[in-house]
């Protein structure tokens, strides 16, 4: 009886074993499919369609389950191609967004679709330990000084009572002693103060220390008057330049197109924040709704992110707060800078290769969370580099241009102001 | 006690300008002369302005006109039939030389590459890092257009039209890039769909 026990019992293990790894196994497999989907769907899908919400096309969990594979498998290689024939769910399935049928992906096996699939049923996976905000982290910082705060006055709290408690010690000692206690004769401060002033010496003293003190800070305020180093002003919009330059990597020229053709940097107009920010709305940190500073350049716009449609009568532009603040009667031209200068301001700087010649003058903005001005833009600052930068005049056509007007000036030829620039309108009029 | 009172004086005096000079707050522009000389006269672009609807200084140009300095290509409506139109119809104005396709690739790496990557391959370092997906790439055997055929088919009318008015994800670059430059940026592309 006992053996039979014994061999029923592993028995009984061993199917255990083998169902639980075989579960193991195919869920392994599903999620293998699942993955792969993810990479088909970021590549292919994901332009046009969102899991959870329409987008070009129509939000893929609300759909997907609806349809039965085998009509799925034929729409997704050529949807066209389903609808010309007249199938009448595909001909309902294109009247979803009328103006755009669905791109027929052809070279897309059966499996690849499914494990498309796959993807769409499970869903994206929330990573392991939410990603602490920013928040959060700035709150810890905030405790943290507090922290220290309390620990100081905690201590200067203890050193006061020990110190009392120190001189009551004394006292009970040279009482036991014997020692008669000589009461220290209790002055006011006021009375202290007014003696210490009757004397000459330490008059001059005060005044003297008074007098330096006051000077110094007199003349840092005046050298400081007008200098708006280190300028923050608080913006209507968070928008942090080491998120987009920093992490993103985006070209400053991207949307400060004005700074290689024209006087101004140019801010960009919210049409080009749209370009990523109709897709980008950083869903994932905000428990999937629109982070809240999206939200703003929507709302400034009319936007509806659901319905995808502007309302003009919404609209109501972003008023940055202006960080550089040149004085009017001071000319300065992005272009002139960052296109004919660049080489020059380049080594004057020492600036690395791959990082663009702004930062030269605006400091390394790919790690500034709220922009800030970096430079002085003083009158000296200006003057101090002009002095410096050397320039080259090689594959310069700004310079060749000057040189070439030189030597017609040496060989005697005539030479008028519109040959060195004088008919550009923005010499006179900007 | 005048002597008293002068002394008294003073050090009111000192502490008041340690406060001022110790509180130099990044949110304001600090102590200013003469500010008047610092606003301009006319209006910057990005300013308010009352003397228009809008309350914006920056205008949109008034219909039927174009900037001085601002070239003006065949118009083409943003619909299925515009882009097959301009497909068809539309050919580069400049000649392919070493000097255009140069700017072409300058203006490809600032505008494009973020998505498109370096190569036309649809992997720059947003799809890397995430943050936009879906970027088709310009050349192999199963990049399809979302408006049919390979993207390494698109004719330069076809990518012109792309970039004026976006295609789904992609948004509208004609605010960015002049139509001068985008007929660089399209020869430019037109090299990475010869990419094998």
């Amino acid at each position: 009886m006992r053996n039979i026990s014994l061999i029923f019992k592993r028995a009984w293990r061993s199917v255990v074993m083998v169902s639980a790894f075989s579960a193991f196994a195919v869920s392994a497999v599903n999620a293998q499919d699942a993955a792969e989907g993810r990479t088909i769907f970021k590549q292919k899908c994901s332009a046009c369609h969102a899991l959870d919400r329409d987008m070009i096309g129509p939000a893929l969990q609300k759909v997907v389950p609806t349809k039965k594979e085998e009509f799925l498998l034929k729409w997704i290689k050529n949807a066209p191609a389903l609808i010309a024939s007249g199938d009448p769910e595909a001909v309902e399935a294109s009247k979803f967004n009328p103006g755009q049928d669905m791109t027929p992906f052809p070279t897309m096996t059966d499996a690849q679709i499914k494990s498309v699939l796959a993807y769409v049923a499970e869903g994206e996976k929330k990573p392991a330990g939410a990603t602490t905000t920013e928040a959060a982290s700035e709150e810890v910082s905030g405790l943290s000084i507090a922290g220290i705060v309390a620990i100081i006055l905690v201590s200067i709290l203890v050193l006061i009572v020990l110190s009392r408690a120190i001189k009551a010690l004394e006292r009970l000692i040279l009482q036991k002693q014997g020692i008669a206690i000589v009461e220290e004769e209790s002055v006011p401060v006021s009375v202290g103060i007014r003696k210490l002033f009757s004397n000459k010496k330490f008059v001059l003293f005060f005044i003297l220390c008074l007098v330096i003190t006051l000077g110094s800070f007199g003349w840092m305020g005046m050298w400081n008057t007008g200098v708006h180093t280190g300028y923050q002003p608080a913006q209507p919009i968070k928008f942090s330049h080491e998120l987009h330059a920093g992490t993103n990597q985006i070209d400053c020229q991207y949307c400060h197109s004005g700074a290689f053709k024209s006087k101004n940097a140019s801010i960009p107009s919210l049409n080009v924040c749209m370009n990523c920010h109709k897709a980008v709305q950083a869903r994932d940190n905000y428990d999937g709704n629109i982070s809240p500073e999206i939200q703003k350049i929507y709302t400034a716009l009319g936007y509806d992110p659901e319905s995808m449609t502007f309302d003009k009568t919404k609209e109501k532009p972003v008023e940055w707060v202006r960080v550089h603040n040149l004085p009017d009667f001071a000319y300065f031209n992005h272009s002139q800078h960052v296109v004919v200068g660049e080489q020059a301001i380049r080594k004057e700087k020492g600036l690395k290769p791959e990082e663009p010649v702004c930062f030269a003058c605006h400091g390394p903005v790919n790690t500034m969370e709220e922009i800030y001005q970096f430079s002085p833009l003083t009158m000296k600052w200006c003057i101090n580099c002009h002095k410096e930068a050397e320039i080259s005049g090689k594959d310069n056509a700004f310079y060749t241009k000057v040189i070439a007007a030189h030597e017609k000036i040496k060989k005697g030829e005539k030479i008028t102001p519109a040959l060195l620039g004088g008919m550009e309108c923005a010499k006179c009029h900007y | 006690m005048n002597k008293n009172k002068i002394v008294l004086a003073a050090f009111v005096a000192f502490a008041f300008a340690a406060t001022i000079s110790a509180c130099r707050d990044k949110r304001s522009m600090g102590l200013e002369y003469a500010r008047n000389m610092y606003d301009p006269l006319g209006y910057n672009p990005d300013q308010p302005n009352k003397n228009f609807k809008n309350g914006q200084t920056a205008q949109m140009p008034p219909k039927n006109t174009v900037p001085v300095g601002f070239e003006q290509d065949e118009f083409y409506p943003n619909s299925k039939e515009g882009y097959e139109a301009a497909g068809a119809n539309m050919v580069n104005p400049l000649p392919a030389d070493k000097k255009n396709l140069a700017e072409g690739q300058h203006l490809y790496k600032v505008f494009c590459s973020p998505c498109h990557g370096d190569n036309g391959d649809g992997q720059g370092h947003l799809v890397k890092i995430e943050k936009f997906t879906g970027v088709p790439a310009y050349h192999g055997p199963d990049a399809n257009s979302s408006r049919g055929g390979l993207m390494q088919d698109l004719t330069a009318g076809k990518i012109y039209h792309t970039i004026t008015y976006g295609l789904n994800n992609m948004g509208s670059h004609a605010s960015q890039i002049t139509p001068r430059e985008r007929w660089k940026v399209v020869m430019y592309v037109q090299q990475l769909q010869k990419i094998k």
